[in-house]
C-alpha cells in the first residue's frame, strides 16, 4: 500500500527522459487541429517529430521501422492543447504571496521576463498535461505595460529545458476610460463606476514608450543602454508579438487605433469581450482574438444568457482569426478545463473540429510557433497525445498517453497519487 | 454690514403675529389679536370639499371661520380675493428640514470596531439611535423654509436622518421665527431605516445585519420593559418603548426593501407607513397587500445621453423602463387603492417638485388624489388632521393663496399664510399688463408693444418697422420700467412711468443713450393671441409594460392586460399540462434510465411516466417532442449565492446565527434566469463564510418573476452556515483584520463549545419559562429572548441543520468532535475538499458532503484538494453532492457532476444525482424533488443531449409544471428586448432634442457574491 503510494510520487517528479524510442500510432481518430479529422489513422514519431500522417484505409507502411506500434482504435489523437496567456507556474497557491511571481510593481515594465520565474516543478504543472494540455504561453500580470512572456512546454527539468520560445512578446492592459476606485483593498470594495480621468495621461505614456522604443532601436549607438526600450525591439522588427489586453469595445477601438500608427507585423487582442462588435475592424488591421474564457456570465443582464459561450462561434462567422484562453480567477489550476471552453464554444456554434483548432493550431498561430507545432502533420513536433473519449467533453476525457516533442511524458501527479492512497486506506477497488 | 443684518432680523421676528408668553420682553409688548377676513374666495377646505364664494377668518393664527355664510366682523382686515382660490398649505411627511446632519463618533484606529463608541448609559449598538428627539434638535431655517413655503408648504415632518432606529420625528410649521412657536407636534412619529447612517460599528455589515438587529431590539425592549428588577439601564432600550405609540415611518429604497420592513411589522405586530422610493408600481401587488401607507417621493430619473450606441449597453433595461415609467408610480398607487402621502423627499432640487407632480398628474394621477396626498393624508398620517391639513374651525390658519387651480400650470401662489403669518411670495395687486399696446416714444411715431411671459417674468418685444426688438420690462406696484435697443440708435433706451389701469395706460419719462430726456406712453390696444400649442403636448403619454421581474427576461404578468388592470392576475398558464413524448428519462431511482418515454405533468406534479401516453382531452395540454431529447430532475444548487441582495456575509462577529438570507433573497437577480438556462430549479442561497457561526441560509425554487416570498421552498427544513479555516480565521484579510476571535483553528473549536453551552442553557430556561402558567410567567423574571442562541438551540433540537463549510480534516474532525459531546450532528459539509481524508469518519455519523467537482490551489487550506473527492466519497457512502458556490458555475452544474465521472469513475447515473438528488438529500426536500417519479414536483429540465456531456443544452427548464425557461422563448426575448430599449432609446434621443438635461450612462456591474464577500459598506452594494 505504501509502496505504491512511494513509486507514484517519484514517477511523477521524473520528467520525460531522453528517450527517441520511434511510434507508430495505428487506428486512432486524428483530430489534426487544421479544422479536419482522420477517422482512421495513422501516425508515425521519429526523432521527436511528425513523420508519419496517414489514412489507415488507404495508406502502405512497414511496421517494421518504428521501435513501438501503438493500437488506438476508436480513441482519439489530438495535437497537444496550449494555454496561452497563463500564470502557470508563476503561482502555487494564490491566497499564499510568497507563491505568487506574476506580478511586478510599476506601469511600464516591457523588460519584465516571466520565463526565469517559471517554476517546472510547480504541483499544479502535472495535473494540467493530464488533460491534454501540453504547451503553455507563461505571462506576466500587472502594470500598463507588464512585460515579456514566453513559451513553455509543459515538461522540463528547468525553465530552459521547458522553454519553446522565449520573450515571444510583449503584453500591454489597455487602460480602462471607465472605473472605480478601491475603497479597500482587503474586503475588496470598490466606489461607484467613474471616468477614469487619468485615461489621456495614461494612453499618451504608453504613447511615449513606443515612439520612444522605435526611435531607441532604430538608432545605430545608443548613447546610454535603455533595458525597457531594448527589450521592445521585437515588436517593431517583428520578432515579437504585441499582446494589448482588453475588453471593452470603446478601448479595443482606441487601442487598434494606437498599435496602427506603429505598423506592428504581430498583433494580437486578449480578452476581447466586446470583439464581436467590432470583427470589421479587426480584420482590416489583421488583428487576432485570444478569445476569453467561454465559461463566463454575460456582462450586462440584458445580453444574450449564452453570449460568452458563443463568443469564438461570432468571430469565426465574422473570419476572424482567435484562439481560447482561460485568464480569470483561479486560472492557473484551471488551465486544465481548456479543452471544456472549447468543448463550449462547440456546443454553442463551432464545429468539433474547429473548437480543437481554437485551442491548437490556432494559438500556436497567434503565438507564432505554428511552424513547428500546433497540429498533427508530417515535420512537426510530435506533441500529440491519446484519450479514450472525446478530449473536449469532460465526460469523456481521459488522455492515456501524451508526448512531448516525441517523448512519452507521465501523466501522474500529486493527486492521483492522495485518490489512491485513500483509495487504499478504506480498501476501495 | 451687521447694521444691516440686525435690520433684516428684527422684521423677521416682527412678521411673527405670536410671541412667546414666558419670555422677557425688550421694548414695548406688541400683541394683536386683530381678526383677518379673506372675502369672495374660491374655499378648497380640503379635496373633497370647496366653496364658492366664501370667506375665511382668523385670528392669533387659528381659523376662526370657513364658509359661505361667515359674516365679517367690525374691525377685520378685510382681503378680498375675487377670483382667487384658497387651499390648505401643503405637508410634507418626509423632510430634515432645521435639523442638522449628524455626526459620526470618531474612530481612533483602523481596522474592526466590533463595540459602540457612543458613551453613556447607552444600547449596545450605535445604529440604534431611540433616544434621539428631532424636536429637540430643531432650529429655524429661513432659507429652507421659503424654499417650502414658495412651493406651498405649511408644514412639515422632520427627523433627523441617521442610524436603524432614528427616534422621533417632530411637526413643525414653516413659519420663522422662535421654535417654542413653531412645534405643532412635538413627537410626531418613530423613524426607521435600514440604514446604519454614521454608525461605525462594523455591526451590522448587511442588510440581513440591520434586519436582525432591529428584531432583537424589539425583543431586548419588550424584555427589558417587562424586566421590573432594572438591573442594567439602558436609555436606548427605554427610548425604544417609548417610540412604539407614535406612528412608525420605515425608509426604503427599493420596493423589495418595502416588503422586507412591512414583514418585520408583522412579526411585532406594527404597521409601518413606508417612506417608498418611487419604483413602488414594479410589485404592486405584494405591495398592496401590505396594507401599508406610504410616503412617496416624485424623483424621476433623468434620461441618459444615449448618442454614443456603445455606451448604451451600460443602461440597463431596468433603468431605461424605470425612466419611463417612474412618473405613473403615484396614479398606480391611486388606481390600486394604496394610500399614499407625496415628499418633496430625494428631489435634487426642490424646485422640481411642480414640474414632477404635474408630470405625475398628466400621466393619470387624479388632482384630488394629489391634494389629499399632500395635505389630509400626511395630516391623517401624523395624527395632526386637527390642526393641519384642512380649513375649519379651529385648525391652524396654514393655508396658501393661489390664482386658481393649484394643479394648473399657469397658476400663481400668491400668499403662503402659514399660523396667521403672511408670507408673500407673489404680490396679487400687481397689475397683469400682458398684452398688445400702442406705443410711442421720442419721435411720436407708433409701434407695436407685445408683453407676455410669466408675470413675474414679463417679456417684451417692440416692432419697429420690420424688426423685432426685445424690451426688458419690470413691474412694480404701480411702477413701470423697460429699456431696449433699437436697430437705428447705438446705445440703450431707459423708460420708466407709472400704470393706470382698466384700461391699462402706461406713460412716463425716459432717457436715451445721449442723456437726453423724453416722453413715452403704451395704451393698452388688445390682449394677446393666444398660442395654440401643439398636439404632441396634450398627448397622454405612452410606456412600456411593468415586466416581472423588472429587468431583462422579465415578462409582463398578462399579455393581453394593460398596466391598469385592476386586478393583476398571477403570471398566466397557457396550459394546464406538459407532456413531453419519446423522451430518455434519467429517474435517478432504481428504475434507472428509461428509453423512448412519455412523462406527463399536471398540477404542478409528475403524474405518469410511460411508453405511450395520450393527453386527456379536457386538459389542454402543451405536448413537447422529447425525441433524442433527455429528461432529468431539476438540477440543484446546494451551495449558491446569487438572488442575495446587499451583503451574503454578517462576519463581524464571530457568531451571526440570528441573520437570515430569507430576509434578503433578490428576486429580481438576473443570476436567477441564467441558472433556469442551466437547468437548476432549487438553490439553497447560503451566508458566507466569514464566521464559524454564520447566518440562516433560505432554499429557493428559481420561479422567475415571483417575488421572494413566492421563492421559497415551502415547508423547507431551516439550515444555517458554519464555517471552518482560513476565512473565519481571517487569514487573507490583510493585516488590519487581526481584531475580531478567532485567529486560529484552536479558537474556533472554543467559539463553538462557548455558543453551544450557551445555547444548551439558553434553551433549558426557555423551556422552563414556557412550562409556567401565565400567572407565574407575570411573576418569574421575564426571559429574554435571544434569536442567535434560539438558532443554535434549533439545532440543539433537530429544528435546523448545519452545511457547514470546511477545507482541512483536522477542523472537520474537531467540528464533528464538539457536535458528538454537545449532542449535535453536522448535516452536510460544503466544499469538504478533504472530505476523501475522513470519509469513513462522516460515513460513521451519516454526515452528506457536497463540494467542488475540481476546484483548489486557492488558498493554502486546499491544497490538498482533489478532484477525485466526489467519486470517493461517493464510494464511501456519503451523500455526496457537486456544488457552485459561483453564478457562473452554477449554471454549468451537469458539467461539474460529470467531472466525477473523469476522476474517480463514477457511473454517469450516479454522477448526475450529485446535482439533483443528492443535495435534495443533503436539504431535505427529496421527497418533493430530485427524481423523475410519480407524485413529485414537476421540477424537471429536458436536455437536448446526454445531461453530462458538455454538449447538451437546456432547452426546458421545468418547475412546478411551468416552464420557466424556454430556449425558443428565450431567442424570441432578445428579440423584444432589443425592441424595447429601440423604442425607450428614440424617446431618450428626443428629450435630449427637447432640451432636457442628460445624464451620461456608466457602468454599474452586479456585485457577484461567493464565500468570502465581505462587504463594510452594505448600503454602497451594488
Amino acid at each position: 500500500m505504501k509502496k505504491i503510494f512511494f513509486t507514484l510520487t517519484i514517477i511523477s517528479t521524473i520528467t520525460a527522459t531522453a528517450q527517441n524510442k520511434s511510434v507508430l500510432i495505428m487506428n486512432g481518430i486524428a483530430h489534426l487541429g487544421t479544422d479536419s479529422v482522420i477517422q482512421n489513422s495513422i501516425i508515425g514519431i521519429k526523432d521527436g517529430k511528425i513523420n508519419l500522417v496517414a489514412d489507415a484505409t488507404t495508406a502502405k507502411l512497414d511496421k517494421a521501422t518504428y521501435d513501438e506500434v501503438m493500437d488506438a482504435t476508436g480513441k482519439n489523437i489530438y495535437p497537444g492543447f496550449i494555454v496561452p496567456n497563463s500564470t502557470l507556474g508563476l503561482t502555487e497557491i494564490e491566497a499564499v504571496r510568497a507563491t505568487n511571481d506574476y506580478r511586478e510593481i510599476g506601469t511600464t515594465l516591457p523588460n519584465i521576463r516571466s520565463i526565469i520565474a517559471y517554476n517546472t516543478d510547480s504541483k499544479i504543472i502535472p495535473t494540467v498535461r493530464t488533460n491534454g494540455i501540453l504547451m503553455a504561453q507563461i505571462t506576466p500580470r500587472g502594470g500598463m505595460v507588464s512585460g515579456t512572456s514566453s513559451i513553455v512546454v509543459l515538461d522540463g527539468w528547468n525553465w530552459e529545458d521547458a522553454a519553446y520560445k522565449i520573450d515571444d512578446g510583449i503584453h500591454i492592459n489597455w487602460p480602462n476610460m471607465v472605473g472605480r476606485k478601491v475603497l479597500d483593498e482587503d474586503n475588496g470594495t470598490f466606489g461607484p463606476y467613474e471616468k477614469n480621468k487619468e485615461y489621456i495621461k495614461q494612453t499618451n505614456e504608453l504613447k511615449k514608450l513606443f515612439d520612444d522604443a522605435k526611435a531607441y532601436n532604430e538608432t545605430d549607438v545608443k548613447e546610454e543602454k535603455n533595458l525597457r526600450m531594448e527589450s521592445m525591439k521585437g515588436i517593431f522588427t517583428g520578432t515579437q508579438t504585441l499582446y494589448i489586453h482588453s475588453n471593452d469595445v470603446k478601448e479595443i477601438v482606441e487601442a487598434v487605433n494606437f498599435v496602427k500608427k506603429y505598423e506592428l507585423k504581430r498583433v494580437v487582442l486578449v480578452g476581447g469581450k466586446d470583439s464581436w462588435l467590432v470583427t470589421d475592424l479587426l480584420k482590416q488591421n489583421n488583428i487576432a482574438v485570444m478569445v476569453s474564457r467561454t465559461h463566463d456570465l454575460p456582462q450586462y443582464p440584458e445580453d444574450d444568457v449564452d453570449l460568452p459561450y458563443k463568443l469564438p462561434y461570432l468571430l469565426q462567422k465574422a473570419g476572424v482569426q482567435f484562439c481560447l484562453n482561460n485568464e480569470g480567477g483561479m486560472e492557473a489550476a484551471g488551465a486544465r478545463n481548456l479543452p471544456f471552453l472549447a468543448g463550449t464554444a462547440a456546443a454553442y456554434g463551432l464545429t468539433k473540429e474547429q473548437a480543437v483548432k481554437s485551442i491548437t493550431l490556432s494559438t500556436a498561430k497567434m503565438l507564432g510557433i505554428d511552424k513547428t507545432t500546433g497540429s498533427i502533420e508530417v515535420g512537426k513536433d510530435a506533441t500529440i497525445f491519446i484519450s479514450t473519449g472525446d478530449a473536449l467533453d469532460m465526460r469523456t476525457n481521459n488522455v492515456e498517453k501524451a508526448f512531448i516533442k516525441g517523448k512519452s511524458i507521465d501523466l501522474d501527479n500529486e493527486q492521483k497519487a492522495l485518490y489512491l492512497k485513500y483509495k487504499n486506506k478504506y480498501g476501495l477497488k | 454690514m451687521k447694521k444691516i443684518f440686525l435690520f433684516l432680523v428684527s422684521i423677521a421676528i416682527a412678521t411673527a403675529s405670536f410671541a412667546q408668553e414666558t419670555f422677557p420682553i425688550n421694548g414695548t409688548t406688541n400683541k394683536n389679536h386683530n381678526i383677518y377676513a379673506f372675502t369672495n374666495t374660491t374655499l378648497v377646505v380640503s379635496a373633497d370639499e370647496t366653496i364658492a364664494n366664501a370667506t375665511l377668518l382668523i385670528k392669533d393664527g387659528i381659523i376662526i371661520g370657513a364658509g359661505a355664510k361667515v359674516s365679517v366682523p367690525k374691525g377685520a382686515v378685510v382681503y378680498d380675493l375675487k377670483g382667487k382660490s384658497i387651499y390648505p398649505a401643503l405637508i410634507d411627511a418626509y423632510t430634515n428640514y432645521g435639523i442638522a446632519d449628524a455626526k459620526p463618533a470618531p474612530r481612533g484606529f483602523p481596522g474592526p470596531q466590533m463595540e459602540s463608541y457612543i458613551k453613556g448609559a447607552y444600547g449596545w449598538n450605535q445604529a440604534v439611535k431611540a433616544d434621539l428627539d428631532a424636536y429637540k434638535l430643531f432650529v429655524d431655517n429661513a432659507t429652507a423654509s421659503e424654499e417650502m413655503r414658495k412651493l406651498g408648504f405649511g408644514a412639515v415632518l422632520t427627523f433627523q436622518k441617521d442610524g436603524i432606529v432614528r427616534g422621533s420625528a417632530t411637526v413643525v410649521s414653516l413659519a420663522d421665527g422662535k421654535e417654542n412657536n413653531l412645534i405643532i407636534a412635538d413627537r410626531a412619529a418613530a423613524m426607521l431605516s435600514f440604514d446604519k447612517g454614521t454608525s461605525t460599528q462594523d455591526y451590522p455589515s448587511s442588510l440581513m445585519g440591520a434586519i436582525a438587529l432591529l428584531r432583537q431590539t424589539f425583543l431586548d425592549a419588550s424584555w427589558y420593559k417587562s424586566d421590573k428588577t432594572k438591573k442594567e439601564y439602558n436609555i436606548s432600550l427605554d427610548a425604544f418603548n417609548n417610540l412604539q405609540t407614535l406612528p412608525q415611518i420605515f425608509e426604503t429604497t427599493d420596493k423589495l426593501s418595502a416588503l422586507r420592513a412591512d414583514k418585520i411589522g408583522d412579526e411585532f405586530k406594527t404597521k409601518y407607513i413606508i417612506k417608498g422610493c418611487g419604483n413602488e408600481y414594479q410589485r404592486l401587488d405584494e405591495l398592496k397587500a401590505t396594507n401599508c401607507k406610504f410616503i412617496i417621493p416624485l424623483n424621476f430619473p433623468a434620461a441618459f445621453d444615449v448618442e454614443d450606441a456603445y455606451d448604451v449597453a451600460n443602461i440597463s433595461l431596468a433603468e431605461m423602463k424605470h425612466w419611463e415609467m417612474a412618473p405613473v408610480n403615484a396614479f398606480a398607487l391611486e388606481k390600486n387603492y394604496i394610500p399614499f402621502a407625496i415628499t418633496t423627499a430625494d428631489l435634487k432640487d426642490k424646485k422640481e417638485f411642480w414640474k414632477n407632480l404635474r408630470k405625475a398628474i398628466t400621466y393619470g394621477l387624479s388632482e384630488k388624489q394629489a391634494l389629499k396626498s399632500l395635505t389630509t393624508i400626511p395630516a391623517e398620517m401624523l395624527n395632526v388632521s386637527d390642526k393641519i391639513g384642512s380649513l375649519k374651525t379651529g385648525m391652524l390658519a396654514n393655508f396658501i393663496i393661489t390664482s386658481g387651480n393649484l394643479f394648473d400650470e399657469k397658476t400663481i401662489i400668491y400668499e403662503n399664510w402659514i399660523q396667521g403669518n403672511p408670507y408673500k411670495i407673489n404680490d396679487y395687486n400687481t397689475i397683469d399688463v400682458r398684452g398688445v399696446y400702442n406705443f410711442s416714444y421720442q419721435d411720436k411715431r407708433l409701434y407695436e408693444l407685445k408683453i407676455e411671459g410669466d408675470i413675474d417674468k414679463l417679456k417684451g418685444t417692440v416692432l419697429i418697422d420690420t424688426t423685432k426688438t426685445p424690451v426688458n420690462i419690470s413691474v412694480a406696484g404701480n411702477s413701470v420700467s423697460m429699456s431696449f435697443n433699437p436697430k437705428d440708435i447705438t446705445g440703450t433706451i431707459r423708460l420708466s412711468g407709472n400704470i393706470i389701469s382698466e384700461p391699462i395706460k402706461m406713460s412716463g419719462k425716459g432717457q436715451t443713450p445721449d442723456g437726453d430726456w423724453i416722453e413715452w406712453s403704451a395704451i393698452y390696444k388688445s390682449a394677446l393671441t393666444p398660442t395654440v400649442k401643439k398636439d404632441s403636448a396634450k398627448k397622454q403619454p405612452t410606456f412600456g409594460k411593468v415586466i416581472y421581474p423588472f429587468c431583462a427576461y422579465g415578462k409582463p404578468h398578462d399579455e393581453d392586460a394593460g398596466f391598469f388592470k385592476e386586478a393583476i392576475k398571477d403570471i398566466k398558464n397557457p396550459y394546464d399540462a406538459v407532456l413531453i413524448k419519446h423522451v430518455t428519462v434519467w429517474t435517478n431511482e432504481k428504475e434507472g434510465i428509461l428509453k423512448n418515454q412519455d412523462v406527463y405533468i399536471t398540477e404542478g406534479r409528475i403524474v405518469r411516466i410511460d411508453g405511450d401516453i395520450n393527453a386527456p382531452k379536457t386538459a389542454f395540454a402543451k405536448v413537447i417532442d422529447g425525441t433524442g431529447k433527455h429528461l432529468t430532475a431539476g438540477i440543484i444548487d446546494e451551495h449558491s449565492h446569487i438572488a442575495i441582495y446587499s451583503g451574503v456575509n454578517e462576519g463581524t462577529q464571530a457568531s451571526s446565527a440570528e441573520v437570515r438570507i430569507g430576509d434578503v433573497v433578490y428576486s429580481e437577480d438576473i443570476n436567477i434566469y441564467r441558472q433556469l438556462s442551466g437547468g437548476v430549479t432549487t438553490s439553497q442561497l447560503l451566508h458566507g463564510s466569514a464566521n464559524p457561526i454564520g447566518g440562516q441560509s433560505a432554499i429557493i425554487k428559481l420561479r422567475w418573476g415571483k417575488s421572494p416570498e413566492e421563492m421559497k421552498f415551502e415547508k423547507a427544513d431551516g439550515y444555517i452556515k458554519f464555517a471552518l479555516g482560513e476565512n473565519v480565521k481571517q487569514s487573507n484579510w490583510g493585516d488590519l483584520n487581526t481584531v475580531r476571535y478567532p485567529q486560529s483553528r484552536m479558537g474556533v473549536e472554543q467559539v463553538y463549545y462557548d455558543y453551544f453551552i450557551r445555547a444548551k442553557e439558553y434553551d433549558a430556561k426557555q423551556k422552563a419559562f414556557g412550562a409556567l402558567s401565565d400567572k407565574e410567567k407575570a411573576s418569574a423574571t421575564p426571559f429574554r429572548r435571544d434569536l442567535e442562541l434560539e438558532a443554535l438551540a434549533e439545532i440543539l433540537n433537530k429544528k435546523r441543520f448545519i452545511t457547514c463549510h470546511s477545507y482541512v480534516q483536522s477542523e472537520i474532525n474537531m467540528l464533528m468532535h464538539v457536535g458528538d459531546s454537545l449532542g449535535f450532528q453536522v448535516n452536510t459539509f460544503t466544499h469538504i475538499l478533504e472530505g476523501y481524508k475522513v470519509a469513513d469518519k462522516m460515513k460513521a455519523r451519516n454526515i452528506g458532503g457536497s463540494t467542488f467537482s475540481d476546484w483548489w490551489a486557492y488558498k493554502m487550506e486546499v491544497k490538498e484538494a482533489i478532484p477525485y473527492n466526489a467519486s470517493l466519497m461517493n464510494q464511501m457512502g456519503i451523500v455526496t453532492a457537486v456544488n457552485s458556490d459561483d453564478a457562473e458555475m452554477g449554471r454549468r452544474l451537469n458539467q461539474e457532476a460529470a467531472k466525477s465521472v473523469k476522476y474517480g469513475g463514477t457511473s454517469e447515473e450516479d454522477a448526475l444525482k450529485m446535482v439533483t438528488l443528492n443535495p435534495a438529500k443533503l436539504l431535505h426536500i427529496d421527497k418533493k424533488v430530485g427524481s423523475i417519479k410519480v407524485g413529485k414536483d414537476a421540477d424537471v429540465v429536458l436536455w437536448s443531449d446526454n445531461p453530462l456531456s458538455i454538449y447538451a443544452k437546456v432547452e426546458k427548464t421545468i418547475i412546478d409544471g411551468h416552464i420557466y425557461y424556454d430556449s425558443e422563448d428565450d431567442a424570441k426575448m432578445r428579440v423584444e428586448i432589443q425592441k424595447e430599449r429601440a423604442r425607450i432609446i428614440q424617446k431618450m434621443l428626443d428629450e435630449k432634442k427637447g432640451g432636457a438635461p442628460v445624464v451620461k450612462p456608466m457602468p454599474k456591474k452586479q456585485k457577484l457574491y461567493g464565500c468570502d464577500d465581505l462587504e463594510t459598506d452594505y448600503m454602497n452594494a451594488d
